[in-house]
């Protein structure tokens, strides 16, 4: 039962990180119909510059310098280089993130090597929350958890109750018609990519020092967030909520059972034959954790492609 | 022309082809290596450590009166950029291949070297491998012109084992968690094996997706269930500096038992996690006395930091390939790579921790090993930290051998 | 007519370069030749349905991988005699991709769009995530290894031979694949493309034709992977990885996605690139990622697109208008590359860790060779070289831009001359 809590708590706070992440990549598909590449690795340079700053700011003041340095970084990829391949179509906007994706990841281990880097929980946020059997549960995972259940209201109350979240909703619906009415579109299209690569920013500075600091930062958390992205609905943020939760626990959950195919078929007696075959009926789950976002992916592409909360394809 | 002249020719001509100086060709080593992409870092260490090698070779005199060439080659990640770059070598007259980084990579240049051999007799070319570890390197794909420099999976986990039993580190209830790919299998039944010469019992063991898991609090939570004293992992880079995070952060105490600890940039990652864990490696600067501390600064001064990590057994693998080298005579002028690996089979060298040498049933070298404990009063600190590694045991090569495996049949030239 | 008999010479130029190269290369340089045509095969395979079809793939290494495998173990079951002899073991790889193409084609095509795109990296990925736990097929981290035999009294052991298969099997697929878009069907790809809505009023089955076009594409793929296994003898699941998938993109669109053999020379270029490079810098990396990106941006039709401008524009305004503009053209690319390559280069010395450790203490640091040169990083001049080439190379550019819109400008202004002066007799 213990294993049990734990194993949901951990799969929530996970899916959560999760959130943090894919929340600016989500807003941005259903604004420019572009899924970024490069905005794994906006993660990515939000665990490195809080490293770089934590020496001379501390860890608060990095925390919240970092996402704002990421956010100018988006603004300048936006401004400079994606506008101009906005008229190619969507095809070569998204190589270009992929570029980018390269070559941000190509100058983190040119200026801070390619090794992980020294980038920790400080320790007063290093001890113990609660007890749950006979482990601890870490505070600053709670923390984590927290900033990112404050981002999902925050974003929420943003786009639903403020003038600029209605502006930026209808720049995303209806670009042309906002545009004749007077806004700046393409303005609004700068802030909200600068807004989501400053919140995947934040996810890295929070994260990386749980998690480790390294180059390989982008890839490892990439794949999954486009996961995650797509599951729950392109251009939707409670889809994003729930896609990432879903995953979290699902993954987590899953470690714990050791259970195979085998298994199953042991149910209605055939185990004997299903481990003479073995091969995928031996497979057991716990080892397949990993594996298990992309199955997931796989079916709803299949059978609800909008994603969960997404609109119909 | 007078006759003179003409005797003095040959005569001249005749000393030359007698001393077979005729055209002395160097000898040419290939780093084939991963030097970008994501697992650089190491290919990096292996790069430094070679380079150190040869230089050293070449202050000693080279081979045959020239100096020693290496030539370096990027795979590009893979057993494919590889196998590539291995054939760009051969053409440009490489003879000894040195590769470390990946047991995949590993795999695919042993076969190939293995397969050109064979359809190039006469013009063979040798692999040294100074970091794959995987067993069926010196098992199953066992084959005269490789030669392995490093540990092995058992090797490792005997030495880590008896290391840890003697510090009473080890206690009666283990969990094995490792990666699912060759290396972590091969540790994982190394550890079953070794569960009554360690006098423990394996309580659970895991395996678990490689480089491909951000949170392990799941599995850390299976440990926890499990109520053992060590955990011990063959778990390199981010899955062993994730599992001993999420063990920390659970508040577990269970000592870790492991083979990469020292990996640059680990212990400053994990912080005072780290402090009491237990790692097995091929060299400890701590306890290589004298001997050891001229390594030690020799390397430094020459590269910028200490060696660490895979550095030390790279560092001894070449040294023993330059003392192999040494008591081969040139024939044509050129290195007969057939002699060479001869000449390997009955190498033996003098390193700060003991003998090295080679045995010639699998060319699996016999090297000493040690077993250190993360230590605030280590002499040598590392990543910029207050903390280092402490050598708790060494094992001279005879202990810390394990026995030739039963699947390698190899066929020797002669 | 004419355009097509220069085509037709050029291209019986290229092969007989082609067919005579083992005399002119280095045996390296002919094993990069083989790495250059395999990828130039993958990519004109995967340009049929991207370019073409204007269905863009994320997973295509899957194809390419299933056929490296099959291959593999082809190669193992029939030793390179009976049923299939070596040089015909491409056809077990064309086989396993036309097949697995065809399954993963019907669940892909079944969306179109972003959703296209995201179920193939979902197959691709699966495939990858999945390969390492089934040992027999994919033979865990060491690979599936096998061996050429010797077949139809070739023994295959060298190099050269090696060549002439892959290119004579990479030489009959791109005719096959080009054959193809003469065909009806080759024009439905395209219809595909352009309007799939109106190939449905018109009565197609768009579906079946989508699942027919991924196939082949697959199955072309699957020859690829089957020749890089022959080459190679033997397979390994990171053939799988995501990384291959993106490479055979980046080639199709550096290349050129509308023109048919672009992507091949796109492919071409960058695995040479790869290749020349990697040895040279471990920097390689970053200088490839801008390439693209600069590709991406200023050159979005793709280097082939590019080859077409100087004929061009040498015709709109006559030869000796447009070399002073190419020639700043090509000095200011030539700056700007070597004042690029210079810092980065300088950088990642300066950067390093072992040079951090060695420069500890206080200064004179130590010098940084680079280019057989020694350098101080305290020396302003280190500073100032790299500086002054990216600032001369930008003035140069915008020079060159300036020109070319002087000359724009002047043929409009001369476009309209003569109007006026027709019209009117006696200027006013």
């Amino acid at each position: 039962m213990d294993t049990l809590i734990v194993s949901l708590l951990n799969g929530v706070i996970y899916g959560l990180l999760l959130f943090m992440v894919s929340a600016g990549l989500t807003l941005v598909f259903g604004m420019m119909g572009v899924l970024n590449f490069a905005h794994a690795s906006f993660y990515m340079l939000g665990a490195y510059f809080a490293y770089a700053l934590q020496g001379t700011l501390g860890f608060w003041g990095a925390v919240v310098v970092s996402p704002l340095l990421v956010g100018l970084i988006g603004v300048i990829v936006e401004r400079f280089v994606l506008r101009r391949v906005h008229r190619y179509g969507h095809g070569h906007e998204l190589l270009l993130t992929f570029g980018l994706s390269i070559i941000i990841a190509e100058l983190v281990k040119l200026c801070f090597g390619n090794f992980p880097v020294n980038y920790r929980v400080p320790a007063s946020l290093d001890f113990a929350a609660f007890a749950v059997g006979n482990s601890d549960y870490p505070f600053y995972r709670v923390l984590m958890g927290a900033v990112a259940i404050a981002m999902f209201v925050l974003i929420f109350l943003l786009l639903t109750r403020t003038r600029v979240g209605i502006v930026v909703r209808s720049a995303i619906y209806k670009p042309r018609m906002a545009e004749a009415l007077g806004h700046n579109v393409p303005a609004v299209f700068m802030g909200v990519f600068g807004v989501g690569a400053a919140l995947a920013g934040l996810a890295g500075a929070v994260a990386g020092a749980f998690y480790t600091t390294n180059p390989n930062m982008a890839i490892d958390l990439g794949v999954v967030v486009f996961v995650v992205v797509v599951v729950g609905g392109l251009g939707s943020l409670s889809g994003a909520m729930l896609a990432s939760l879903l995953i979290g626990v699902v993954t987590s959950l899953a470690v714990g059972v050791d259970a195979s195919l085998a298994d199953l078929l042991g149910l209605i007696g055939a185990r004997a034959w299903a481990e003479r075959i073995g091969g995928l009926f031996t497979l057991k789950l716990s080892s397949l954790a990993a594996t298990i976002p992309f199955a997931l992916m796989l079916v709803v592409l299949l059978v609800r492609p909008g994603g969960l909360l997404g609109e119909k394809a | 022309m007078s006759t003179c002249r003409l005797s003095c020719l040959v005569i001249g001509a005749a000393l030359c082809v007698a001393t077979g100086l005729t055209f002395a060709a160097p000898v040419k080593i290939g780093l084939v290596e991963t030097l970008s992409g994501p697992q650089a870092s190491t290919g990096l260490l292996f790069r430094t450590a070679v380079r150190y090698g040869v230089d050293r070779m070449n202050a000693a005199g080279g081979w045959n009166g020239e100096p020693v060439q290496l030539l370096e080659y990027d795979n590009q990640g893979g057993p494919t950029g590889a196998a590539d770059k291995l054939k760009t070598a051969i053409a440009d007259g490489v003879q000894v291949i040195v590769q470390g980084a990946s047991s995949a990579v590993g795999g695919q240049l042993t076969e190939d070297v293995r397969k050109y051999d064979m359809r190039n007799p006469g013009k063979e070319v040798l692999y040294v491998n100074v970091g794959a570890e995987a067993m069926e390197l010196t098992g199953e794909k066992c084959q005269f012109y490789h030669f392995r420099f490093t540990g092995n999976a058992q090797v490792r986990v005997k030495a880590l084992v008896l290391g840890m039993k003697q510090s009473n580190a080890l206690g009666t209830r283990v969990y094995s968690i490792n990666q699912n790919y060759s290396w972590g299998q091969d540790m994982e039944s190394a550890i079953v094996e070794d569960a009554s010469l360690g006098g423990y019992q394996v309580v659970d063991k895991t395996l678990h997706d490689v480089n491909k898991i951000q949170d392990f609090a799941p599995y850390v939570a299976k440990i926890a269930a499990a109520n053992v004293d060590t955990v011990l992992t063959g778990n390199w880079s981010n899955d062993l500096l994730l599992l001993m995070k999420a063990t920390r952060a659970a508040g577990l105490k269970d000592r870790f038992g492991t083979v990469f600890l020292d990996q640059p940039g680990n212990l400053g990652t994990a912080g005072d996690i780290a402090l009491g864990h237990f790692v097995v490696h091929a060299f400890n600067p701590e306890a290589g006395g004298a001997e050891g501390e001229r390594f030690v600064a020799d390397y430094k001064a020459k590269s910028g930091h200490i060696p660490v990590f895979i550095e030390p057994q790279t560092a001894f693998g070449m040294a023993m390939v330059a003392e192999a080298l040494k008591q081969v005579k040139p024939e044509h002028g050129a290195l007969s790579v057939t002699a060479l690996a001869h000449a390997l089979e009955t190498t033996r060298i003098n390193t700060p921790l003991g003998e090295m040498s080679m045995r010639g049933a699998d060319h699996q070298a016999l090297l000493p090993m040690v077993v250190s404990t993360v230590a605030r009063d280590a002499k040598f600190k590392a990543d910029d930290t207050d903390m280092g590694f402490k050598p708790v045991k060494v094992f001279s090569a005879s202990d810390a051998a394990t026995p030739v495996q039963a699947n390698c049949k190899m066929q020797r030239p002669d | 007519m004419r355009g097509r008999g220069g085509l037709g010479a050029l291209g019986t130029v290229g092969v007989a370069l082609l067919l005579a190269l083992p005399w002119i290369l280095s045996q390296g340089l002919l094993n990069a030749s083989i790495q250059m045509l395999i990828a130039a095969l993958f990519a004109c395979a995967y340009n049929l349905l991207a370019g073409q079809a204007g269905m863009l793939s994320f997973g295509h290494a899957a194809y390419f991988g299933v056929g490296a495998f099959a291959t593999v173990h082809a190669m193992n079951a029939f030793g390179g005699s009976g049923l299939l002899p070596t040089p015909l073991m491409p056809l077990a790889g064309a086989l396993a991709g036309l097949i697995f193409g065809a399954i993963a084609g019907w669940f892909a095509t079944q969306r179109t769009g972003a959703y296209f795109a995201m179920i193939t990296l979902a197959i691709a990925e699966l495939l990858h995530a999945l390969a390492p736990h089934f040992k027999g097929l994919f033979g865990g981290e060491g690979g599936v290894s096998s061996t050429r035999m010797p077949s139809m009294g070739v023994t295959f052991g060298s190099t050269t031979q090696m060549y002439y298969l892959v290119l004579a099997w990479v030489l009959a697929s791109l005719l096959a694949l080009y054959l193809y878009t003469l065909t009806p069907l080759g024009r439905l790809t395209l219809g595909l493309r352009e309007n799939s809505h109106r190939l449905r009023f018109l009565g197609y089955d768009v579906h079946k034709l989508s699942v027919l076009v991924f196939s082949i594409s697959a199955m072309f793929s699957g020859i690829a992977g089957s020749l890089q296994v022959i080459n190679n003898e033997a397979a390994n699941y990171i053939v799988f990885d995501a990384g291959q998938s993106t490479a055979v993109v980046l080639n199709t669109y550096i290349g050129g996605a509308r023109v048919f053999l672009g992507p091949a020379f796109g492919a071409a270029l960058m695995t040479f690139f790869g290749y020349a490079v990697s040895d040279l810098t471990q920097s390689w990396l970053l200088y490839q990622g801008i390439l693209f990106a600069l590709v991406m941006m200023f050159a979005p039709s793709g280097l082939a697109g590019l080859f077409g401008m100087p004929d061009r524009l040498r015709r709109r305004f006559g030869t000796a208008a447009v070399v002073p503009f190419f020639a700043l053209a090509l000095a200011s690319i030539v700056l700007l590359t070597a004042g690029t390559v210079f810092l980065v280069e300088l950088l990642q010395r300066i950067l390093s860790q072992d040079y951090r450790a060695l420069a500890a203490g206080a200064p004179p640091w130590p010098p940084i060779s680079l280019f057989g040169r020694q350098w101080s990083p305290a020396a302003a001049v280190t500073w100032l070289l790299p500086a002054a080439g990216v600032a001369c190379g930008a003035a140069t550019m915008l020079l060159a831009r300036h020109k070319l819109a002087l000359l724009e400008g002047r043929q409009e202004d001369t476009a309209a001359e003569p109007r006026a002066i027709e019209g009117e007799r006696t200027p006013a």
